[in-house]
């Protein structure tokens, strides 16, 4: 059974006439690691909001379909229930760090699911160890820098264990430095955790060496669902004006003047292995 | 002209984000202010339409000196257009808000006209009656920038301006980057997204710790580990693929920043036989 | 001005015997002292009393907030001088400095030492509903982080011409319009989204709520309370059932 399920979903918000999200159908298995993109307004940010019941449960409107996660109908369960298996970071960390510091940060969730102490404890150290925010316990929201800020939005959605975890443009307000290590981070959280990622992200080249599968969107509709070569190679993600790495249109336009390729590179690694190849011919 | 001429500025809460800092710009140029956060990069920019003045040293905008102009009077010569569009917006209308600069600078004789040509240069004509916040965040930026840029400024300022913006919101604005360059406008630029930079190709300035790292030409700063290294800012990634292909494959011509540039050079060193 | 006022009241950390002290007994401590300075309107006891609290301040390690804050205060304490001296004396003058002195310093103690988060704490132990006293200290978090967004709205302005301090009274107030409206507009934004991440981490959705780091009274604290106490007492007996001693009734002669 997949983790997470759409079927034929449309979302239409209460003050709107058009719809959101438009028959989304979409299967996603434990321990994917995945790209949703698409010019601004397509439909990403609704998506997600269904993945964790904020959508019907606050943001109101129609709904139509189905959404299952981890075997529960997100229309059955509150957004608290689900918070345990669904955990998201939004863009801006300012609008997520509610505490005056660290500490409760990470504890916030937990105290509110009413955890034994000792249990928050735990979980505070394990997850401030692993995403080394030991020494960060005890700064306020504003000492922080930017991605030591979306690192500690991260671990406070970690603290509640879940299995998913949603991050909606976690590196559009920080510096390229920042956002590499975050993405980075993320790559190692799903590898040793196994936890489920959707990340939301223009600047898709940040990504490459971490996904596997690319989900495009348009007009609140899934145009383009694969592996990243499939998906970046499309005619559909050229059409849709998606921020296409630049390594790929390298080799687009490689292919267009009639060099052959066996297979498309979409990481720098991936890229390198194909001069190679081709330097041998 | 601006002249920025060792100036050091200190916040009053104690904190120094400018030490000793000199640099010309020219008319006409092109001009991008990179570095890490908090390296001082929009301290320096405010220092150009006089929202700080300097602690010491002294700053020139065409000959005259900050410290005696108010922020008004500097701003029909230097347009600063911030990095979030609803940080600006208020009025009832689209054309109120264009309104409300014309007025505030005292630019009532001609106001009509500057009026419409800003509603045209910015394609806000058919939202001329529209309220700003019923518009699509493109649509906002664009009339942030109207709003701004209406009172025709000699000098533009651009605050990050690609932040969170997507590709067809990016290419509007290298668009219009592109055409206040052409018509002799001199533009500066504070922006860590190397990609967008590479395309506008302008002279770059690097600020680390309140001190100007380095002056250059794109190639001369983008294509420089030791430099993109001390300026916390990460390669493009066609100028990391470059040096990977030099490490592990055949050496190419170390200042690869663009596209075609690297298709260029495999073509010519790498897979020529293969075509 | 007002800047340093709101200075002066913020937590600073620090580690001393107050701010190690249970945010309700530093909650009494300004409540008692504040009591006594309204019961006794003697110079003296007054001056007793003010002097008595700076001990306190120097083991908080707070005497230059203090000062900031008393500093900001200057044209209300020069205010309150003049206005008495004209009305009732010198010496009612004086004393009612000292007292509003003695307030001030009670107050800015509390302020200045116990965290924001210790408070709700100590709300939500004193039976105050926890999503009051949360709002309480969510409201203590945002208020940098607002300041500096109305900073940064109000340079954007003055990039348009805004000119703030141009023409007479009504003029002055119109022009915080843009301001205000941008400031508004971004809030009630950032309000939705700080919504949506309380949401998704379950705020409020049980009632058996875990508190992690529960306030619990210590030795110190019962000692510093039953001294206050002490004080209290003995003070009230004196001054109602004993009488002041002439010594303390001393005011100043003219």
């Amino acid at each position: 059974m997949p983790l997470i399920e759409f079927e034929n979903v449309s979302f239409k918000y209460g003050d709107s006439e058009n719809y959101a999200i438009k028959d989304i159908n979409l299967k996603i298995d434990e321990g994917e690691f995945i790209l949703l993109t698409g010019s601004t307004g397509c439909g990403k940010t609704t998506l997600i909001r269904c993945v964790n019941g904020l959508i019907p449960h606050f943001h109101q409107g129609v709904l139509e379909g189905k959404i299952t996660v981890n075997g529960y109908l997100t229309t059955e369960q509150t957004v608290a229930f689900l918070s345990t298996i669904v955990g998201v970071v939004f863009q801006n960390p300012e609008n997520q760090l509610v505490s005056l510091n660290v500490l409760r940060e990470l504890a916030f969730g937990p105290e509110n699911m009413g955890l034994p102490r000792e249990e928050i404890n735990n979980r505070i150290n394990e997850t401030a160890e692993k995403l080394e925010l030991k020494h960060l316990l005890d700064k306020t929201p504003i000492e922080l820098s930017g991605g030591e800020q979306q690192r500690v939005a991260i671990a406070s959605a970690l603290t509640l264990k879940p299995k998913i975890l949603l991050l909606d443009e976690p590196t559009a307000n920080l510096d390229p430095k920042s956002a590499k290590m975050i993405i980075e981070l993320l790559g190692a959280l799903n590898k040793a955790l196994n936890l489920t990622i959707i990340v939301i992200e223009h600047r898709l080249e940040l990504l490459m060496d971490y996904v596997k599968r690319v989900i495009l969107m348009e007009h609140g509709r899934i145009i383009a669902d694969g592996r990243p070569a499939e998906v970046l190679y499309s005619d559909e993600a050229e059409r849709s004006g998606v921020n296409i790495p630049r390594l790929i249109r390298v080799f687009k336009k490689l292919k267009q003047s009639g060099v052959n390729l066996i297979f498309n590179p979409v990481t720098i690694s991936e890229g390198v292995d194909a001069l190679k190849v081709m330097s041998r011919c | 002209m601006l002249e920025v001429i060792n100036v050091s500025y200190t916040y009053p809460s104690g904190d120094t984000a400018l030490k000793n800092v000199s640099l010309k710009i020219s008319d006409g140029e092109l001009v991008a202010i990179m570095g890490p956060n908090g390296a001082g990069k929009s301290t320096l920019v405010k220092h150009f339409n006089g929202l700080l003045k300097p602690s010491k040293g002294k700053v020139l905008v065409d000959g005259v000196n900050t410290t005696n102009m108010t922020v008004a009077e500097l701003s029909r010569k230097v347009g600063f257009v911030f990095q979030n569009a609803d940080h600006q917006l208020f009025a009832e209308t689209v054309e109120k808000e264009i309104e409300f600069t014309l007025k505030n600078l005292g630019l009532h004789e001609n106001l009509e006209e500057l009026k419409v040509k800003a509603l045209e240069d910015f394609d806000l004509i058919k939202y001329r009656d529209k309220s700003p916040f019923s518009l699509s965040g493109g649509e906002r930026k664009r009339v942030a920038l109207a709003s701004v840029l209406c009172a025709n400024p000699k000098t533009i300022i651009l605050d990050e301006p690609t932040a969170g913006q997507d590709l067809v919101q990016k290419n509007n604005l290298l668009e219009l980057i592109r055409r206040f360059h052409s018509e002799g406008k001199t533009v500066v630029i504070v922006s860590h997204d190397v990609e967008f930079i590479v395309d506008i190709n302008p002279r770059i300035i690097t600020l680390v710790n309140g001190e100007i790292l380095c002056d250059g030409d794109v190639q001369d700063v983008l294509a420089n580990k030791m430099i993109l290294e001390y300026s916390s800012l990460t390669p493009a990634q066609i100028t990391e693929f470059a040096w990977r292909i030099c490490e592990e494959l055949k050496p190419l011509p170390n200042n690869i920043i663009t596209v075609d540039q690297l298709i260029e050079a495999l073509k010519t060193h790498i897979i020529g036989g293969s075509l | 001005m007002s800047f340093n006022i709101f200075e002066a009241f913020k937590y600073r950390r620090k580690k001393t015997f107050i701010h190690s002290l249970d945010p309700r007994t530093k909650l009494a401590l300004a409540i008692g002292v504040s009591a006594l300075s309204i019961i006794f309107t003697e110079l003296i006891i007054l001056l007793i009393i003010f002097i008595s609290l700076i001990p306190l301040l120097i083991i908080a390690k707070s005497i230059k907030e203090w000062t900031g804050t008393v500093k900001g205060l200057t044209l209300l304490i020069v205010f309150i001088l003049f206005v008495n001296i004209v009305f009732n004396g010198l010496s009612f003058a004086v004393s009612m400095v000292l007292r509003i002195f003695s307030l001030i310093t009670a107050f800015s103690l509390f302020f200045l030492t116990v965290h924001p988060d210790e408070l709700s704490q100590a709300l939500i132990q004193m039976k105050v509903p926890f999503s009051f006293a949360f709002a309480m200290s969510m409201a203590i978090r945002y208020v940098p982080t607002i300041a500096r967004e109305a900073q940064t709205i109000r340079e954007a302005q003055m990039s348009r011409g805004l000119e703030l301090e141009k023409g007479g009274f009504t003029q002055k107030i119109k022009n915080f319009i843009p301001i205000i409206i941008p400031l508004i507009v971004s809030s009630i934004r950032r309000a939705v989204s700080i919504a949506e991440s309380l949401e998704s981490r379950g705020f409020g959705a049980y009632s058996n709520r875990t508190y992690l780091l529960p306030l619990k009274m210590k030795k110190r604290d019962y000692i510093v309370l039953i001294t206050l106490l002490a004080a209290i007492i003995i003070s009230v007996i004196i001054k109602f059932v004993v009488g002041l001693p002439p010594l303390l009734l001393l005011s100043i002669p003219f």
